[in-house]
């Protein structure tokens, strides 16, 4: 793997400590987070409450989403235990991006692992908007280094000096 | 007390008005975390309990308005009755199949199975039993969530003034100023398919990128399983399949609707019973019951306000405001009624407005055909402009960003406002257009 530092000229340690955990021969210990998205269960209840209606705690399809998402999180995490056997599965419910920090500070994460946008097919998209919300508040608040996964999209470059 | 003694007129007016106006404002606000269904029914009892609305003119009031509120109770057990039969389950497997495991096509099918079920059952069904439901389906098919549930919430109101029954907001006006059925559906049906074509371009546009996907049929439970008991399906769409037509039928001869509504959902019940498929506590539980009392609590404090010659004056304002020409009169009609939803709700602005085109009846067929199609439209497309409630909630959603609160409310606002002021002007010029 060949890493590069981007120093300037403040910050050596961070980077030395942060390119020394990937180079340290100790292996990682290693956890995937799962976060369940709460908003749009929220607008389901604004949306109730605008026709008058209670909110659906007991309701029979309140169970089906409730098993949906616990199924969806358990096949997000599985396909991440593929690639890195006997890492631990974290699921949580809430906003992705404040779950994640929270996530973060009280597993003790030593760096966060997280791609700029969520995928669906499209080709990689380099430049403005490339960095998605829940990515860009990760970068902003979180408790420890991060590493933020980008498409390889090397044919792209080189952008205009 | 007021009403052991004569009150000056001025007096009356002043307090009949500051007791609307704060009901409205109420409703806007809802101070104490109050209802809106306690503050209109608060104001009703006010305005009672100081004699500015006589009891005898509330109770004639709300007689007047039975097939308003028999539609509201037939809709909601027809739509209830319909869920418990697994029907809106089967109907998004089904659109889930017929894409074909292709993301963009179930979008589209998303659209068009939201605008069949706001036309039959009207837009509360799609928003509130649909929307869950697609969010089930999408999950299970590891599909980005939000575009189709905005394209649920979206079509529940932009597909709701193709039919008179697609939205209760068309009953309560057309109670009031009846419309043929030719006259709405030249009106109000061409409209709607242009404000549809218009809400699945832009949100096509918006989404393009996430909808590139593909998923897998194999996530989803087989069409029989969604099926939860196979003779009162069987039923159910039998039943469905009267209560249609029966409602064509109904609005050209100017039949009741509400009618209809609560024979179809008494048949349904009678099924669900039958093959133990509900209990009265059950599906009592499908009604929204605190709806009515909103309803009868505005319909008093409006008819008070009535009374006063406000709305007579208010109309008057917005014929001026119009110009006195039919495209006047549709454009004022829509924005003014598209605003007014998202302030006060759409219910409340559906019988201000009715109130107040009392002062329009007298004018030229074309205005007047134009100030109740573009009522119609503006209250049921309006609220599409911040879609999760009114502009207080919105205004609210706001501040708690400001304070570094991540809200999703706002998401539905930023689409809202791109999309609906360009719905409701395409739709009011085809109105226009069609006068």
């Amino acid at each position: 793997m060949r890493i590069l530092g981007c120093l300037d000229g403040t910050n050596a340690e961070q980077i030395g400590y942060a390119v020394q955990m990937f180079t340290t021969a100790e292996p990682p210990t290693v956890a995937f987070l799962a976060v369940i998205n709460s908003g749009p269960r929220h607008d389901i209840e604004r949306m109730r409450e605008r026709f008058w209606r209670p909110p659906m705690l007991h309701h029979p399809v309140a169970e089906q989403m409730n098993a949906a998402e616990a199924e969806a999180a358990e096949d997000i995490l599985k396909a991440g235990l593929e690639y890195v056997k006997g890492a631990e599965s974290l699921v949580r419910q809430g906003r992705p991006e404040l779950e994640i920090v929270n996530t973060a500070a009280e597993w003790k994460a030593d760096v966060i692992v997280i791609c700029s946008l969520s995928k669906y097919g499209e080709p990689p998209h380099i430049g403005p908007h490339s960095v998605g919300h829940v990515a860009r508040f990760v970068l902003d608040h979180a408790p420890c280094p991060v590493l933020m996964v980008r498409p390889l999209a090397r044919e792209q470059f080189s952008i205009d000096r | 007390m007021f009403l052991f003694f004569t009150l000056p007129e001025f007096w009356r007016t002043l307090l009949t008005s500051i007791i609307g106006l704060l009901t409205l404002v109420g409703i806007m606000t809802r101070p104490f975390r109050w209802s809106e269904s306690r503050i209109a029914m608060t104001g009703a009892a006010v305005l009672l309990g100081l004699g500015l609305i006589r009891p005898a003119d509330a109770v004639r009031t709300l007689l007047r308005d039975w097939n308003t509120f028999l539609f509201f109770l037939g809709m909601m057990g027809l739509s209830a009755m319909a869920e418990s039969a697994g029907l809106f389950e089967w109907l998004a497997v089904q659109a889930a199949r017929l894409a074909r495991n292709n993301a963009e096509r179930l979008f589209l099918n998303v659209f068009l199975l939201g605008t069949a079920i706001s036309m039959i059952f009207s837009n509360d069904a799609t928003a509130l039993i649909l929307t869950p439901v697609v969010y089930v389906l999408v999950t299970r098919l590891r599909l980005p969530v939000l575009p189709y549930m905005f394209a649920c919430t979206f079509i529940a109101d932009t597909a709701s003034f193709l039919l008179p029954i697609s939205n209760p907001i068309n009953i309560i006006v057309m109670s009031r100023y009846p419309l043929r059925l030719s006259s709405f559906l030249r009106l109000l049906f061409v409209p709607s398919l242009v404000v549809i074509a218009i809400n699945v371009g832009i949100f096509y546009l918006l989404y393009r990128s996430q909808l590139k996907g593909r998923f897998e049929i194999k996530r989803l439970p087989t069409l029989e399983k969604a099926i939860k008991h196979k003779r009162f399906f069987r039923y159910t769409l039998w039943v469905l399949g009267v209560v249609a037509p029966s409602y064509i039928v109904a609005s050209a001869f100017q039949f009741p609707l509400s009618i209809v509504a609560v024979a179809g959902a008494l048949a349904l019940l009678v099924g669900a019973l039958f093959w133990k498929q509900t209990t009265i506590a059950e599906a009592g539980k499908g009604i929204s019951w605190p709806i009515f009392g909103f309803i009868a609590g505005m319909f008093v404090v409006v008819r008070a306000i009535e009374d006063t010659g406000l709305t007579t004056k208010f109309g008057r304002l917005l014929m001026h405001l119009s110009g006195g020409t039919s495209f006047g009169a549709v454009m004022v009609g829509t924005f003014g009624s598209a605003l007014g939803t998202n302030l006060i709700n759409n219910v409340p602005m559906a019988v201000v407005m009715n109130a107040s085109l009392g002062s329009v009846q007298h004018a030229a067929p074309a205005i007047r055909d134009g100030f109740v199609a573009a009522t119609m439209f503006g209250c049921d497309l309006g609220p599409n402009l911040t879609t999760v409630g009114s502009l207080a909630t919105i205004l609210w959603l706001l501040i708690l960003r400001e304070r570094d609160v991540d809200v999703s409310g706002l998401d539905y606002f930023k689409v809202g406002v791109l999309a609906t002021p360009v719905m409701l002007f395409a739709g009011a010029l085809t109105i226009w257009l069609l006068l």
